[in-house]
Order: C-alpha cells, then sequence, then structure tokens
C-alpha cells in the first residue's frame, strides 16, 4: 500500500506515492530521480547520503520518506549560485581538490553547507569535528577542510550560502 | 592558486583541476547504480550462517510467497547455464558458490533472490531458511586444521624466492644482530560506493553496469561464464566510487546477476550490502614476517632475511610475495628470502592497495628502525649507509632512485633535527611526543594499453581508452599529455573511459595506468603530429613547405618551426580532411607479441618494476608525529610529510591528491583497521563502518607532501612512475616509530591499538 506524501525538494513542491516502509534515501533516488544522494552504507554510518531536513542534516538512510511529509528537503541537485553556476561550497571543492572519486562528496557538501549556516566562522578543529560523520576514503581529508575554510572565508567577504 | 595545486617543479606537468570535477561536486556523475533502468527488478544475495560444510537443503516457501518475489536462484539452478568462475587474471576467485554446495568460507553466497522491489527481496531473502551438515572450520594462522604450503610455485605470480649470496655465513659474520616477527591483520579496501551489478540482455547483448577496475578483462570473463561471445558482452563503468583493488578482479555475483537477467528477461539490480561485500567481495589478507638482519657496527647490513606467511582460501592459491621488493630495498649483501600460504576455510584474499608492499615493506622498514636503535644510530642516517644503485638480488641498477634526495628533504619540512633521540624525551603537557620516519617504495609497473584520439579542425581533441576514473584522476591526466603533445588548451579536450566498447586499456591496478595510458595517447598524438607534419613540409606553397618534420612542432593550435607558423586548422584544410584520428597500441618493452592481442582477450601482461635491464621503483620517505597521551594512550597523529619521486608528474594536483590519500590510508593501517574474526567459527565480527575503524576527519590533523623532481627515461615513454599506491607503504612503519619514540614499546603487530600501550 502506498502513501501520498508531499514535500518541498530543492524549493519545488512535490507529491509522490511511496510505500510506508521506503527510506528517504530511496524515496529521493528512485521515485525522486535525485541519484546524486549517495547509498555508501545503509546505515546511518558513513554520511554519503546527508540531505539538509528542515535545516538540519540528516542521514537520509535513517529518515522513512513518509516523516518527510510536509518537510523542506535540500540535496545536492539544489545547489546552485546561479543558472549554470555551481554554489560556493562546489566552487572551493573543485578548487581545492575536496572530491577524488567524488562518491562522498555530495553529502560532505551538504553537511558543510549546514556548518556554515549555524557556523559561517568555524575554526579547522570545528570544521573537523562537524564532518567526521562524513566518511571519505580518497582524499585524506586536509582537502576537505581546506575547502570548507575558503568557504568560509568568502562567506566573510560577503558571499552567501 | 593554493596548497591543493602545488606550482610544477621541473618535469612537473601544470596543475589543472580534475576534468570531471564540476561532475563531481554537483552530484552529476553518474555511478553505476544511479542509472535508471527501465522495468528493473532488484536482487539480494542470500549468505551463508557457516564456514565450512556441506548446504544440504534450502527453504524458500516462505520467501516466495512474499509479494513481488519473481525468482529464488539457488545451487543447482545454474548448471548448464552458467561456467564456473575461474581463479586468477580477472577472476577473483574459483569458488563457484550456485553451482555447489560446498561451504568454503563464511557469508559464502547460497541463494540470489529476485524481486520487483529492494525492499521486497530484502524481506524474501530474510525468510529463506537453509540446512547445512557444518564442520568445524579453521579460521586461520595457529587455528588446528590449516594447510600451510610454500608460495614458490603455488602461483605462476611468484614463480620463486629471491636470494643473494650466503645468508648463513654472512649471518654469522654480523656484529649486530635482529631477529624479530611481525603481523598484519585482515583489511577490508570499504570503498564509499557499495558494490553492485546491473545487468541488462537487449537482443542477445548483455550490458552489465558496475564499477570496475577492468572493463575489459571483465567483459571477456563474463562472456566465459555466460557462454557467450564477448562481443556480446559491454561491461561498462564510468565512474567509481572508490576501488583500492577491490573492483579489479570480477567476483562470482556479477555472472549470477547477469544469468539472473537472462533468466528473467528483465533487468536485474543487486547492490549489496556492506556487510555482505566483506564475505562476497575480496581483502587483504593477514600476514605474519619474520625477519633477520645482520649489520656491522658501522651500519652496513651484511644479511637480510625475510620470511612471510600470508592467509589465503583453500582452493585459491592467492600470494601477496612482498619479498620480491624488500629483498631488493637496500645493499643488504647477502639475502634469503621465504614465503608461504596458510589455507584456511576463508574467502579468497585479493589486492588491496599496495598489495605486496604495505605489509612486507611494513615489517622490513620496522626492523630497519630496530636495527638504527640497536646500532644508536640516526635512522636517517642508517638507511643512507645502506642506500644503493644497484639491487642486490641480480646485481642490476635501479632505473632512478631519488631515496636519498627525499629524505632529506621531508626530514628539512618535517623539522627532523628538533627530535631528540631520547625515549619520551619529548613531551606537551599530557602528551608524549614521538617522531619517526620510514621508506615508502612501489615498483614502476606499465602494461600494454591502447588508445584512439581524434583531433577536428576545429581544434576539439576527443581521447578515447578503456581505462576507468576509479579517483585516480586519470580522465585529467590523459587529457593533459593529449593536449600538450597536439598544442591545444586542455579544456578542449574530452575523455572516454570506462567502458568495454572503447579500445582497451589494462585494469587500472598495479599504479600502471598513468604510464599505461599516457603512453598510448601520446603513440596516437605523435601519429597525428606526423600527419599534420607531413601535410605542412610537402605543401607546394605553404609557410613550412620544404622543412624537415623533424624540425616541427606544435604549439597553441599552431604548427611551429622558429618563426615560420601555420595554423593547424589550415593544414588540415590544405588535407582535405575535417578530423584526424588515429589508434595507437602501446606495448611496453619486453613484451611478447601478443601482447595486444592479449589484452584484447582480458589477459594481462603487465611488466614489473624488477623485469628488464633496469630495475625501476618509486621511492618517497615520510615522517610522522605522534601525541600519545600519558595516561589513557589515545594515539593522535599530529603531523605527517612524505616527499616522494616518482618521475614525471602529469599534474603535481592530483599526483598530491593520490599521495595524501595514500598517507591517510597508512594511519588507517596503523592505528585503525583490522577485519576482526570469530575464531571458533571462522566469521567475521565487525562487519560495517561503526565497527571496522577507518580515518574520520577528526582523526586527521597536519598533512604535507613534497613532491621531488626525477626524471627517468628507462620507465616508459611517458616518463611515469605510478604513485597511487605509493603513498601509503611507509605510513605504518614510520607511525610505528614514532610510537616507540614516544613510550619505548616497540608494536610489532598491526593495528597500534590504546591497549598495546597501557
Amino acid at each position: 500500500m502506498k502513501r501520498l506524501v508531499s514535500m518541498t525538494v530543492n524549493g519545488e513542491e512535490i507529491e509522490l506515492a511511496i510505500p510506508p516502509y521506503r527510506t528517504l534515501l530511496d524515496v529521493l533516488r528512485n521515485e525522486g530521480r535525485l541519484t546524486g544522494t549517495k547509498k555508501g552504507c545503509d546505515v546511518g554510518d558513513c554520511g554519503a547520503c546527508t540531505v539538509i531536513m528542515d535545516g538540519s542534516p540528516v542521514n537520509s538512510c535513517l529518515v522513512l520518506g513518509i516523516e518527510a511529509e510536509g518537510a523542506t528537503i535540500e540535496t545536492i541537485e539544489g545547489q546552485h549560485a546561479g543558472p549554470d553556476l555551481p554554489h560556493l561550497i562546489q566552487e572551493k571543492f573543485m578548487d581545492h581538490g575536496g572530491a577524488q572519486c567524488g562518491f562522498c562528496t555530495p553529502g560532505i557538501i551538504m553537511m558543510t553547507k549546514a556548518l556554515l549556516k549555524e557556523n559561517p566562522n568555524p575554526t579547522e578543529s570545528e570544521v573537523r569535528f562537524a564532518i567526521a560523520g562524513n566518511i571519505c576514503r580518497c582524499t585524506g581529508y586536509a582537502k576537505i577542510v581546506d575547502a570548507v575554510l575558503a568557504a568560509a572565508e568568502d562567506l566573510r567577504k560577503g558571499r552567501t550560502l | 592558486m593554493n596548497e591543493a595545486a602545488p606550482l610544477p617543479k621541473g618535469n612537473m606537468g601544470e596543475p589543472v583541476a580534475r576534468i570531471d570535477a564540476r561532475l563531481k561536486v554537483t552530484g552529476d556523475a553518474r555511478y553505476p547504480a544511479d542509472l535508471p533502468v527501465r522495468d528493473v527488478a532488484h536482487a539480494v544475495l542470500v549468505t551463508s550462517p557457516i564456514a565450512r560444510g556441506r548446504l544440504t537443503q534450502l527453504h524458500t516457501e516462505a520467501a516466495r510467497a512474499v509479494p513481488g518475489v519473481l525468482d529464488i536462484i539457488a545451487a543447482g539452478d545454474v548448471d548448464g547455464e552458467l561456467e564456473r568462475p575461474q581463479f586468477g587474471n580477472s577472476g577473483s576467485t574459483s569458488i563457484a558458490p550456485l553451482h555447489d554446495r560446498r561451504i568454503w568460507h563464511d557469508g559464502q553466497i547460497v541463494a540470489l533472490v529476485v524481486a520487483e522491489t529492494f525492499e521486497a527481496a530484502s524481506e524474501a531473502a530474510a525468510l529463506v531458511r537453509a540446512d547445512f551438515q557444518a564442520e568445524e572450520p579453521s579460521s586461520g594462522f595457529g587455528s588446528p586444521g590449516i594447510e600451510i604450503i610454500p608460495a614458490a610455485g603455488a602461483s605462476p605470480l611468484y614463480p620463486e624466492n629471491p636470494e643473494a649470496g650466503d645468508f648463513d655465513a654472512a649471518w654469522a659474520t654480523a656484529e649486530i644482530s635482529i631477529d624479530e616477527t611481525y603481523s598484519t591483520p585482515t583489511q577490508h579496501h570499504n570503498p564509499m560506493e557499495l558494490f553492485s551489478t546491473t545487468a541488462s540482455w537487449f537482443d542477445g547483448d548483455v550490458t552489465v553496469n558496475e564499477s570496475s577496475q577492468n572493463v575489459t578483462g571483465w567483459k571477456n570473463t563474463l562472456a566465459r561464464q555466460l557462454k557467450v561471445d564477448p562481443e556480446h558482452v559491454r561491461v561498462v563503468s564510468p565512474y567509481v566510487g572508490g576501488a583500492f583493488g577491490s573492483r579489479g578482479p570480477m567476483t562470482p555475483r556479477t555472472a549470477i546477476i547477469a544469468h539472473a537477467a537472462r533468466r528473467l528477461g528483465r533487468p536485474v539490480r543487486c547492490v549489496v550490502t556492506r556487510k555482505q561485500a566483506y564475505t562476497t567481495q575480496t581483502y587483504r589478507a593477514e600476514t605474519r614476517h619474520h625477519i633477520r638482519m645482520g649489520a656491522m657496527k658501522d651500519g652496513r647490513i651484511v644479511a637480510f632475511r625475510h620470511e612471510g606467511w600470508e592467509l589465503t582460501s583453500r582452493p585459491d592459491n592467492y600470494v601477496v610475495g612482498g619479498t620480491g621488493t624488500t629483498a631488493r630495498m637496500y645493499g643488504y649483501g647477502a639475502v634469503e628470502t621465504k614465503v608461504s600460504l596458510v589455507k584456511a576455510d576463508r574467502n579468497t584474499p585479493s589486492y588491496m592497495r599496495s598489495p605486496p608492499e604495505t605489509p612486507y615493506v611494513y615489517a622490513l622498514e620496522n626492523a630497519m628502525d630496530e636495527m638504527a636503535v640497536a646500532l644508536a644510530m640516526d635512522p636517517v642516517e642508517f638507511r643512507r649507509v645502506n642506500d644503493t644503485m644497484t639491487e642486490p638480488i641480480e646485481g642490476k641498477p635501479f632505473s632512478s632512485r631519488s631515496l636519498m634526495e627525499c629524505y632529506d628533504q621531508a626530514a628539512e619540512a618535517f623539522g627532523w633535527n628538533r627530535r631528540t633521540r631520547g625515549i619520551g624525551s619529548m613531551r606537551d603537557g599530557d602528551w608524549l611526543v614521538g617522531m619517526g620516519c620510514a621508506t615508502a617504495v612501489y615498483p614502476t609497473n606499465v602494461a600494454p594499453c591502447t588508445a584512439r584520439v581524434r583531433l577536428t579542425a576545429d581544434g576539439r581533441i576527443r581521447v578515447q581508452s578503456g581505462s576507468h576514473e576509479i579517483g585516480t584522476g586519470i580522465r585529467t591526466v590523459a587529457a593533459q599529455m593529449a593536449a600538450e603533445r597536439l598544442g591545444a588548451p586542455f579544456w578542449s579536450v574530452e575523455v572516454e573511459m570506462g567502458d568495454s566498447s572503447l579500445p582497451p586499456a589494462p585494469v587500472s591496478g598495479g599504479s600502471t595506468s598513468t604510464a599505461s595510458v599516457c603512453s598510448a595517447v601520446m603513440k596516437a598524438c605523435d601519429a597525428i603530429r606526423a600527419r599534420l607534419f607531413h601535410a605542412a613540409v610537402t605543401a607546394n606553397d605553404g609557410p613550412l613547405s620544404g622543412l624537415a618534420p623533424a624540425d616541427l612542432g606544435i604549439a597553441d593550435g599552431r604548427i611551429v618551426a622558429g618563426a615560420r607558423v601555420e595554423a593547424v586548422a589550415n593544414a588540415m584544410e590544405r588535407m582535405g580532411v575535417g578530423e584526424i584520428e588515429e589508434y595507437a597500441e602501446f606495448a611496453p618493452e619486453g613484451s611478447s607479441a601478443d601482447a595486444i592481442a592479449n589484452l584484447y582477450k582480458g589477459k594481462l601482461e603487465m611488466r614489473m618494476g624488477e623485469e628488464g635491464a633496469k630495475v625501476k621503483y618509486a621511492f618517497g620517505a615520510e615522517f610522522v608525529e605522534v601525541r600519545i597521551h600519558r595516561l589513557t594512550r589515545e594515539t593522535r597523529v599530529s603531523r605527517l610529510v612524505g616527499a616522494f619521486a616518482a618521475g614525471r608528474i602529469m599534474n603535481p594536483r592530483t599526483a598530491r591528491s593520490q599521495l595524501m590519500g595514500g598517507m591517510i590510508w597508512g594511519v588507517g593501517c596503523a592505528l585503525h583497521e583490522a577485519t576482526e574474526m570469530d575464531r571458533h567459527s571462522a566469521r567475521y565480527v565487525n562487519t560495517d563502518l561503526q565497527d571496522y575503524l577507518v580515518p574520520v576527519n577528526a582523526d586527521i590533523q597536519d598533512v604535507k607532501v613534497i613532491l621531488v623532481e626525477e626524471k627517468d627515461t628507462d620507465v616508459n615513454p611517458a616518463g611515469v612512475k605510478g604513485l597511487g599506491e605509493l603513498g601509503n607503504v611507509g605510513t605504518p612503519a614510520a607511525v610505528a616509530s614514532a610510537v616507540y619514540h614516544a613510550t619505548g614499546k616497540r608494536i610489532r603487530d598491526l593495528p597500534i591499538r590504546i591497549e598495546d600501550l597501557l
């Protein structure tokens, strides 16, 4: 038995018929056709499925789709600085080599956005602990931290998230 | 410019950003399980809860009753349809889970459930019950029932144990000796992307979307198993969410899913849970080492003996075999080595980032540090005394070896001279500070490779080669090579990879890709240059008429000879063509006459670093500072500095990325990673990312990578030494050395955990 659920995804209100047992991650990837959000473990260990739900970062594999009824969801696909312009955080990840294989990257960018919304002026240590739940197996992390700090610096210069 | 993009030194290319960076940061890079497939059915594996015995009966009634279940495939259902998998070359194991009822290891596949949804398939898989005739398993080292055999000759990849001189006689003359044992644990790659297979048939042709490091090898392996001509099989893997060796050899699941799709008459996708990947994919074999090293008081090593034992499965003789490298590392004098395989009731291990070097060089470098202490020598100076430009086994020269240059540059950047020698002599409040170092080394392997390059009159370039973007940046460096050889801007190049319908490239393993692909791209580009140059010099009235082709160059879209230039587009117009396309086959020096034909058949002919008139290795030096809490013994790696020399650096940005990522892998190997086993049941217990520890962001602090200038024209036409597997080799021993310096505890068994330091 499917249930009709409405949510706002990347600024667009959508209505989806989804099975009540399906995770938000699978709903986004299947019914939502938004495969930028990745499945790295499906049990909340790796952070690859991070999306922003009502302003807070969540592991979308630990949320049921039906729990998102009425919620506002932000995913990687909704991040732009303008038409055909990457988002500030994406730009910094490109500049600083924050993506290697790229699989953990969407989740880390969403976690970074949530961090910088809450704390636009983080220390290096705050960055490291804020995204400690997002595992990356390729980069060695330093480049990710550099990218986040560079984004924060641009925020201080007046750019916006 | 920022730290991510180091300024190029001599023999280095530009630090351009990745060609696919934007796709990756926007979520637009499509990994195989992201691909929308119409009418796809979902498959879930059922795996064995016992490690040894026989499947006697499978009860599937309850599972079949779950709404949406389409098919259940179990032992016997593939007979006559599917050939058994083979071990070696492109296959990970000969264990044929649905052909046999014998259980060889924990978590072996016993059935596949296919349903309309992933959830229905998962529910049904949980309802499949199996009866087993269980036997007592041997879990590994020290278990009753294991079989120990010599590695030499057990695998074609390990013909003999390297040795030189009379070890016993030399050992007897040594003034100082080390005689110790070391060990490394089972480790799993845990790439971030889950393992998955999606198979779709259309009109007798099958397309398999699966992350792979070897699409051509898999195409051929899969065709044999499916009993179809390879021309009917296509393996597609445009982006790979991390691999580290785990996607090198094909595992039995791939053919099972392709068979399920054929049997069902609709596409089937199987995304394997992380837990099940621990037993249905491969892993790094647990190893043990016994090292004897004898030296004179002046620091010269006169005798070296390295004996290794490695775990493997009952049916397959996978050999790690790192003595080929450790035996050649220093100017030892006499060398004796031996490797044995320990066969237990386990799945078959396989390649994992620097497969031989990680465990074997860890043992050697730990022994080197112990010897330096025994000699009361600085560990850097001890290595300097034993540095050599001639390897001791066959007396062949190194094509280049910048080991001490790496040590000197890294030591200076690290501040090695601030280290005080006494154990526990450096403190920072409640933290004991330790400093250590070790050598990183990786052979420069290279393999046959093909590529097709097309230059269009408007200046755009397309490069095609069936290599694999596994996070290394291979698309980026291939584009740089084409741009450089054809005098075009980087942005004008597009690169197609990750598809078995492209000109074949070797497995993206053994750090061969940049050397092999760039050598092939270079050759294709040079053929295009030759055609352009010929047109330019043979023209009746062109600006370059009558010149010798050898005097021409190409830059900024123009053919150039001193002050005389002609636009490439003009030359092409005169040739009457809109595009020039060249296909090139690159076979490394010493390859067999069949090297390219074999590449097309998926048979790998890698030329290894120790082969040929000169031996070829990349070297590095890694320095580590650890801080160990005085009371809790919490251990933090506060600083890492690595200096590496690897011939021509195509792109300092991607090179730094690879080396830095490797160094952090080394931290994981030193302090975190181990797959634990319940020795009674021979089952893995920490099969998720909560309990299998890997470094997270909060574990890492200051990391510095130094690229040391080096030129080597012997290695391959591109002059490139692979470095994807270099960075992680030295770190574990450097950490162990630093831990010893801080605490006086010599930890010989990885990983180093708090309990070892209490």
